[in-house]
């Protein structure tokens, strides 16, 4: 009895453990539906290409995403047209529709879906911005976090999700599945 | 008579221009200190600097005493918040425990932008600007789980060990009774 106590204990730390990390490379991205800016429901399904997606994590007040605003957009133009496609998700619960809308209209040329409640933000374990989710045509995630090495933009020596899209589409392993860069938090509903 | 009234008013009107144009040249060249301003003041210009990760690998190595590093950037709201905070902390603990500062703003803000900010908030702990191509290298040694969402603020205990991390905002209240803690001797 104290040995199944002991490993039923095992199993619910890895399990809470495992949800607080969000999902790990190599697993396979759920299916989710959100609300867009649009008016209209969308899913990760519906909007992923035919050789896979990036869902990223977004914000309208972030200084941080405002000057990779020209980068995201022109690495989402150059991989559209090779199947990749790219999701906007805002988490951020200190901006509203209207804000949200306006800055996905203006500066995004692909959809911006709201994360409300931060539930898939909390789901993948995603707490920055900007952060990316790439996952290919099955949903498994190849790469996650930075675009690139330099906030700036002036010196920028590697591009991590171009690199990750270009091995996967190559038909190689993915060099470099997680990498992290100085960003703005995510501010959730109820953050203590 | 009266040009010797007007050759001395003249020279009246030279000496005092001659000394308003003394007084700012020579407050230019002197330390603020030898002017007749506190220590304190002088300290009020605070000195940035730029470290790469070796760098901030040395800044955590244990000391003797807890270390309390906060992470930020000038372009960051919650940072610039908790900021006041963070100063009334270090002011309290001074001596018992060091507090650092690692801003992530760009490298050609550290001699304008990063040093007025701390001038504003009268931040007076050491203060380092971290540049390195590799910053997720950084983040990962810093904190295993976290992402680089800033700030950030990390307490080791004298060991060098971690004993409390907080991503996002802190809360004075929070953070001074985990400082507490990583001073009382332990049971």
């Amino acid at each position: 009895m104290r040995k199944l106590t002991v490993f039923l204990a095992a199993i619910f730390a890895f399990a809470v453990a495992a949800n607080a990390q969000g999902i790990a490379v190599g697993a396979t991205m759920e299916d989710f539906s959100l609300a867009g800016t649009d008016g209209k429901t969308h899913s990760l399904n519906s909007l992923k290409g035919e050789k896979g997606a990036v869902v990223m994590f977004l914000s309208a007040q972030c200084p941080v995403v405002k000057g990779y605003i020209e980068r995201i957009n022109a690495v989402a133009a150059d991989y559209k047209s090779k199947g990749i496609t790219f999701i906007g998700i805002n988490s951020n619960a200190t901006e509203d529709f209207a804000w949200v809308k306006s800055d996905g209209d203006q500066n995004f040329k692909f959809p911006m879906l709201i994360d409300k409640g931060n539930k898939l933000a909390d789901k993948l374990g995603a707490t920055v911005t900007p952060e990316a989710y790439y996952v290919d045509a099955k949903n498994t995630l190849l790469y996650h976090g930075a675009i690139d090495n330099d906030r700036s933009g002036k010196a920028i020596t590697d591009q991590y999700l171009r690199a990750a899209f270009d091995q996967s589409l190559a038909g190689q392993k993915v060099v470099n599945t997680r990498k992290n860069a100085f960003g703005c938090t995510i501010k959730k509903a109820g953050a203590q | 008579m009266s040009k010797l009234f007007v050759v001395l008013v003249k020279a009246a009107l030279c000496a005092v221009f001659a000394l308003l144009l003394i007084e700012p040249l020579s407050a230019q060249g002197m330390p603020k200190a030898a002017k007749g301003t506190s220590p304190k003041a002088a300290a009020a210009s605070p000195k940035v600097t730029q470290i790469d990760i070796d760098g901030l690998k040395k800044l955590l190595e244990p000391s003797g005493k807890p270390l309390l590093i906060n992470f930020w950037a000038t372009w960051c709201d919650p940072c610039r918040e908790e900021f006041p905070d963070l100063v009334k902390l270090d002011g309290e603990y001074k001596g018992r425990v060091d507090f650092i500062t690692v801003s992530l703003d760009d490298l050609e803000d550290i001699g304008t932008l990063v040093p007025k900010f701390l001038r504003e908030v009268k931040a007076e702990m050491p203060a380092y600007l971290l540049k390195t191509p590799d910053e997720s290298a950084a983040i990962t040694m810093v904190a295993k789980d976290w992402s680089g969402n800033l700030p950030l603020t990390v307490l080791y205990d004298a060991a060098g060990q971690a004993a409390y991390t907080r991503p996002g905002k802190f809360k004075y209240e929070t953070l001074k009774e985990e400082i507490e803690k990583s001073l009382s001797p332990k049971k």
